[in-house]
Formats: C-alpha cells, sequence, structure tokens
C-alpha cells in the first residue's frame, strides 16, 4: 500500500513539476517565440496552467502527509541511526517549503486570476518563479530519498 | 433578466478579494516559520498509536510525534483569522511585491536556519 502510494504520489510530482516549469519558462520569457525547444517549451498559455497546478500541488501535499507518519516511523529513525543528518536536512526543508507553498496558493491563484492584471505581472511572475523553485526542491528531495539505498553505498 | 456588473464594481471587488488573499499568504508564510521556531503546533499527531493530542508536550511513551500537521493549522488557523480582521482599505494600501517578496524571505530564513543539519 505504501509503495503504491509512494508511486501515486511521484507521478502526480511528476505532472505538477511539468506544468509549472511550463509557466515559470513562459514568465522569463524575453525575447519573441522561436524554434528551438526551449523557446517552444516557454511559448504557453501560462494562465491555463494555474488551476492545473493548484489541484496538482494541493493533491500532491495531501498525499506527502498522508505518507509522511511511515517516513516518521520507519525511515527517520533509520536516518538517525546512520547519522545522516544531510538527508534528514533536506527533508524537514522539504516540509517547510511544501508548507510555503500551501500558503502561497490564495494569493499565487489571484494573482493569475484572469483578466491578468498589468499591474500584477511581476508579482505573478515571482510567485511562479518561487513555486517552482520549491516544487523543483521537494521533487529532487523526494525522488532522492526514496532512493537513498541505492544512492549511498 | 439578468444585472450587468459594472466594470469598476467588478475591479473592486477583485481587489478586495486580493488583498485578502495577499494577507492571508503573507502572514501563513511568517507564522507557519515561527510556529515551528517557537514550537507551537495546534496539536501532535502520534503515528505509532494512531493518536492526536492537543499538547505539545512532548510524550514519549507514544512513540515519534508529528508536529507538521499541528503547525500547519496553527499558522492556517492564525491567517484566517488574521486575513478577516484587518481591514481591505488598509490591506490594499500594501506594496503588492510583498506578496511574493514575503515567502521569499521566509524561505531564506527557513534555510539559514536549516543549515545546522548540514555543519
Amino acid at each position: 500500500m505504501i509503495i503504491a502510494g509512494l508511486i501515486v504520489h511521484g507521478l502526480l510530482a511528476v505532472f505538477l513539476l511539468g506544468a509549472v516549469t511550463h509557466q515559470a519558462m513562459s514568465v522569463l520569457k524575453r525575447t519573441p517565440a522561436r524554434s528551438s525547444f526551449v523557446d517552444k517549451f516557454g511559448a504557453v498559455n501560462a494562465a491555463s496552467y494555474t488551476t492545473p497546478i493548484i489541484a496538482l500541488f494541493l493533491v500532491t501535499a495531501i498525499g506527502g502527509a498522508l505518507l509522511y507518519p511511515q517516513y516518521r516511523l520507519d525511515v527517520r529513525p533509520t536516518l538517525e541511526d546512520l547519522q545522516m543528518r544531510a538527508a534528514n536536512g533536506v527533508f524537514e526543508i522539504k516540509e517547510h517549503l511544501a508548507a510555503i507553498g500551501l500558503g502561497m496558493l490564495p494569493i499565487y491563484a489571484s494573482a493569475w486570476k484572469p483578466p491578468l492584471a498589468v499591474d500584477q505581472a511581476a508579482t505573478r511572475k515571482y510567485l511562479t518563479l518561487i513555486l517552482a523553485f520549491l516544487v523543483w526542491w521537494n521533487f529532487l528531495v523526494g525522488h532522492v530519498l526514496n532512493n537513498l539505498k541505492g544512492l549511498v553505498p | 433578466m439578468t444585472s450587468v456588473e459594472p466594470v469598476s464594481v467588478r475591479a473592486s471587488r477583485a481587489s478586495v478579494e486580493s488583498a485578502g488573499r495577499m494577507i492571508f499568504s503573507m502572514v501563513f508564510a511568517v507564522s507557519y516559520a515561527l510556529c515551528f521556531y517557537y514550537n507551537w503546533p495546534m496539536f501532535a499527531y502520534y503515528p505509532q498509536v494512531r493518536e492526536f493530542h492537543l499538547s505539545a508536550q512532548l510524550q514519549t511513551e507514544l512513540g515519534p510525534p508529528i508536529l507538521w500537521y499541528g503547525w500547519l493549522a496553527t499558522a492556517a488557523l492564525v491567517s484566517a483569522v488574521v486575513a478577516v480582521v484587518i481591514p481591505r482599505q488598509v490591506a490594499g494600501r500594501l506594496w503588492p511585491g510583498l506578496a511574493w517578496a514575503v515567502p521569499a524571505g521566509t524561505i531564506v530564513a527557513i534555510l539559514i536556519y536549516e543549515k545546522r543539519w548540514f555543519l
């Protein structure tokens, strides 16, 4: 059951990562769309990603919260026994970033609400970039910790 | 018969709504950081016995606690109350950049504090 939960959590995180990266690339785009892959990656209707990002963030965070007890009972004590402080530390940061992200969702939704206000462009840009940063952090940390046994001899 | 809302009324309502959300998000970031720094969970969850306890006092006989749920709940309650209590006119006068600057500053503060794990 826990493995199925981890896989679903990981898959939702992949969708979230893709959506928020598209949106982040689009707010960073400065030049008119050209034909390279990177240009096309950012040449999307960024506002249309907002609702899926919010929904995916919520569902992924809830999934993570449901998996957390197993981590607290089995994984964390093992990391402590093995004195892997850095691994515990990156997870601590992951939970804090998830919390900050949850709190940011109301203003993020408001900033991207159509019709997009011109005077909120900077707010939209930085909120999206912060959200992208914390989603990337949490994704990478989650995967590294999940595979730690194979990564660290 | 349908009534058409004037654009100015709609914009004003959106601005008021946005101000409330901005207050919530700003206060949430700060209050969450304070909750975890000072350990103010609304409750603690003990997964080994599957019990919630309102007391933040550590009860070692119940196994390891999860305080994160409690910190989230405290921060959500505090920010919701502040977002409701602060007058919209006051909230509307705040610099819009605070919406991202406060969470960004909180993240930096958390990263600085958590570097203790890597020393």
